[in-house]
């Protein structure tokens, strides 16, 4: 090879990936607009991106992977974790992680409730673009969905115990254990590990007390009744305390009344009702 | 040195390597800061000691960058800069903007964009300096009326560095918009002009240390930038995989950046041939093993560690994860550290009037405990990675449990961390051991130690 030809080489490559790559490029602006849903893209949504880029959020966690890798993915956050439960979290993240248990903490981001709901409203846009399916199984703050760890008890180690289960109690303990339903990521079943909502120890056990107390708020007459009531209707009745509500609204995401379907909710039920 | 204006890279130098030691102390503590409790959390959190060490990193790897050309320019194109005071006052308005953008972020003025976080009047200054950089580089080349390929693709490298930084200047409405448009910034810099700037350096280092015959290193050169290009800039995709873009950027992604590595093992093969083929004994050994040792760094940690995450489908897993930081800095390191820290090594002899093998033994201290601690850092991020994808990723622990289960992990970083900046300490104090010299004498290029006339 020549000099000559060397540098022919490099002006041919160079010249025809550039115009590929701006071609695609301009493509991709056409469909832009569909993919990221740009017609939801509200002033609150763009007033919320301000609000994520003026205080640096973006360098402790990732958004669509991107960031820094000291705080969780909030890609999907919205979809995880109800909006009454955000705004209280961003109000004041030490009433919700403690540095002496994970070791690190949201610092008080010392935001205003517009700047609050602002952001919330743009992490909400961002959990609907269109991007492949990322992340391929949902990342959690924090909980577990295996054995063998300190925020789930080791149920179903013993082979003979789970022989003798009926099959919806497996499943409902599957889909509590699943990432996409994700109540393992606010619930333990570990008595006294309380997540962002409160351990589920013994609340089949709770459930019947809970409907006989005078302070029932809900409408259900059964522990049975009362743990569906708490999975499809959160604020029918309150537990926990400030910590788990604010204004008689449960931090407790409320779309499990449509996200599930009547088996998987009486599955759920049946599992619950074994925690004793 | 041949010219007395040289000198100016002196003080480029100096510059870069103390930032270089102040984003080190940002590093640990961030590392300390993994492992937690953090009793700075209210004065100096985790954002602002990151936004500190990348910012700091790109400032100080650009200050020598900046020297190096002067360096090179007047050497390659054989004659007096054209201005050594505008040069001065470029590198105040470089060091002032880059201690802006520090305290700065210390008090909450940032734009929050990774990597980009300066703040838009700090931007604007970026691209006056540039622009007087630029100046500054033309006219004492048009003043010499002659340049060399070698410095043709480092000044066109820099200025297509320049250009790329110009999307972040505009404003974007879309998140995803954003996203794709910061990529043209980030990776076409690090995947594609800055290549050219570590590729014309190796050259210049090449040609000098092992005498390597110019015209066949230049064609090689050519070479080397039009793979870089080929399978970079389409490359790009590999960031676009997960934001919101069609979907034909996956296989396209994945295949060209895949490719990508070829031009890293050009280049360590350019470099080990050049040494090998010559064989010139040059007296400054030192510099030696660091232009050898970034080619082959780099190979490792930009080819190989950056070919293990680049295809979709183990991205999926891996993305946004430790194993991002495994690869970020090795390949940064190897790429862009170790190229400006070659280009030091081999000019302070003559910046500072030494004999260029005097006193070497600091110097190798300094360049193996860097690389030990490197490549050990290499190591904890990637275990620390490989566990945060399988538990957290892959089984679904949630994210903070899983950074406890990582916390030994953590701890390797901080030990090799630690390793790693005692072998920058020693390169510091090894560099600011001697004082400047403004004495000019012939060198390399002038055929005192391998005769071959510049172009
Ligand atoms: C200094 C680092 C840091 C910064 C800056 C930061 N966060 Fe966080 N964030 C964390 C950590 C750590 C957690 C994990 C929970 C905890 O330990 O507090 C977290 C958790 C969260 C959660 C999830 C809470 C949950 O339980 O689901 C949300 C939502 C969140 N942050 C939003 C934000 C927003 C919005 C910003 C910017 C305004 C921001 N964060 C800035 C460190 C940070
Ligand atoms: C974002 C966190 C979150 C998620 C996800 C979540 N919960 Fe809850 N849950 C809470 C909070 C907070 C409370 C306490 C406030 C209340 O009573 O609603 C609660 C309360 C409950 C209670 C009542 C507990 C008691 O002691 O009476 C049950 C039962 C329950 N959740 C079941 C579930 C099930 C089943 C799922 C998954 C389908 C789930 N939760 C998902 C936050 C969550
Ligand atoms: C003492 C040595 C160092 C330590 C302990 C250290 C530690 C760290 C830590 C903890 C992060 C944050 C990762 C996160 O977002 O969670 C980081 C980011 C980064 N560091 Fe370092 N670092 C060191 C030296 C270096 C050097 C020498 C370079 C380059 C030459 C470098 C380049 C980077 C880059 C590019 C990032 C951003 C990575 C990303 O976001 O993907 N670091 N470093
Ligand atoms: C000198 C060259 C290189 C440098 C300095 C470098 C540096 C970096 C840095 C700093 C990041 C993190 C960027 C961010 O998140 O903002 C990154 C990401 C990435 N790099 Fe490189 N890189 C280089 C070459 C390569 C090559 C050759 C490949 C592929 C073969 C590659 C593949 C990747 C991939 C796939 C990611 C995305 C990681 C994720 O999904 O989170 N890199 N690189
Ligand atoms: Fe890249």
């Amino acid at each position: 090879m020549t000099k000559k030809q060397s540098r022919l080489f490099f002006l041919i490559s160079t010249a025809v990936f550039t115009l590929v790559f701006l071609g695609l490029t301009l493509h991709s602006h056409t469909r832009f607009g569909e993919l990221t849903h740009a017609d939801k893209m509200s002033a609150q949504v763009v007033a919320g991106k301000d609000v994520w880029h003026h205080n640096n959020c973006i360098n402790c966690h990732t958004l669509l992977g991107e960031g820094a890798y000291y705080a969780p993915d909030l890609t999907k956050i919205t979809q995880q974790r109800g909006e009454a439960y955000l705004s209280a979290f961003l109000k004041d993240p030490s009433k919700f992680y403690s540095e002496e248990r994970h070791r690190r903490l949201m610092p008080d981001p010392e935001l205003s409730d517009t700047e609050i709901a602002n952001v919330i409203a743009f992490l909400d846009w961002v959990s609907q673009i269109d991007n492949q399916g990322w992340p391929p199984r949902p990342i959690l703050v924090s909980g577990a969905t295996f054995p063998g760890t300190n925020t789930t008890s080791a149920s179903t180690d013993s082979e003979p115990a789970e022989a003798q289960r009926p099959a919806s109690v497996a499943a409902g303990e599957r889909l509590f254990n699943d990432a996409s339903t994700a109540c393992s990521g606010c619930h333990s079943i570990a008595p006294g590990v309380d997540l962002a909502g409160p351990s589920l120890a013994g609340v089949g056990e709770r459930a019947d007390r809970t409907v006989a107390e005078a302070g029932y708020t809900g409408e259900a007459d059964t522990g049975e009744g009362y743990l569906r009531e708490s999975i499809v209707a959160p604020s029918a009745h309150i537990v926990g305390g400030e910590r788990f509500s604010a204004n008689g609204i449960s931090f407790m995401p409320t779309h499990y009344g449509e996200k599930l379907d009547s088996d998987q909710i009486d599955a759920l039920v049946d599992y619950l009702s074994t925690l004793k | 040195m041949r010219f007395r204006s040289q000198r100016v890279a002196y003080w480029y130098f100096a510059v870069a390597l103390c930032l270089f030691g102040l984003q080190l102390v940002m590093g640990l503590l961030m590392a300390a800061k993994y492992l937690g409790p953090d009793p700075l959390l209210g004065f100096l959190p985790f954002d602002v000691a990151k936004a500190m060490h990348t910012n700091l990193l790109i400032v100080w790897v650009l200050a020598g960058f900046m020297g190096g050309t002067y360096y090179v320019v007047a050497e390659e194109s054989r004659t007096e800069l054209y201005s050594e005071r505008l040069a001065y006052i470029q590198l105040a308005a470089w060091t002032l903007m880059g201690a802006t953008a520090i305290v700065g972020y210390m008090l909450g003025w940032t734009a929050g964009i990774k990597m980009l976080e300066q703040p838009y009047p700090l931007k604007l200054v970026i691209v006056a300096v540039m622009l007087l950089f630029f100046f500054n580089i033309f006219m004492t080349i048009r003043k010499a009326g002659r340049w060399t390929l070698t410095e043709g693709v480092l000044i066109a490298g820099l200025v297509l560095a320049a250009l790329l930084y110009l999307p972040a200047l505009l404003p974007y409405e879309n998140y995803t918009v954003e996203t794709f448009y910061r990529w043209w910034t980030i990776h076409l810099w690090v995947e594609g002009v800055w290549e050219m700037i570590q590729g014309s350096m190796l050259a210049f280092l090449l040609v000098r240390l092992s005498g390597a015959d110019r015209e066949v290193m230049e064609k090689w050169l050519y070479v080397i930038v039009g793979l870089v290009f080929m399978a970079g800039i389409l490359g790009t995709a590999h960031h676009y995989y997960w934001t919101g873009v069609p979907g034909y950027w996956l296989p396209i992604g994945g295949f060209f950046s895949a490719l990508e590595p070829v031009a890293l093992v050009g280049m360590a093969i350019y470099a080990y041939a050049a040494m090998r083929r010559s064989g010139a004994a040059h007296p400054n050994t030192l510099a030696v093993h660091w232009t050898i040792g970034s080619a082959v760094f780099t190979l490792f940690g930009a080819g190989l560690l950056g070919l293990a995450h680049t295809w979709p489908s183990i991205n999926k897993w891996t993305h946004g994860t430790l194993i991002t930081a495994m690869h970020g800095h090795a390949a940064f390191y190897g790429a862009y550290a170790m190229i400006v820290l070659a280009m030091i090594s081999y000019t302070r002899p003559y910046l500072t009037g030494n004999d260029p093998a005097r006193g070497q033994s600091l110097g190798f201290w300094a360049f193996w405990l860097q690389i030990a601690g490197m490549f050990g850092m290499t190591l904890s991020f990637a275990t620390a990675g490989i566990g945060q994808v399988y538990l957290e990723r892959v089984m679904g622990l949630g994210y903070l449990d899983t950074q406890l289960k990582i916390q030994i992990h953590f701890m390797m970083l901080v030990a090799t961390g630690g390793l790693f900046a005692v072998g920058v300490v020693l390169y510091i104090v090894d560099f600011f051991r001697f004082a400047p010299s403004h004495i000019t004498a012939p060198n390399d290029a002038d055929g005192s130690i391998q005769p071959r006339g510049a172009a």
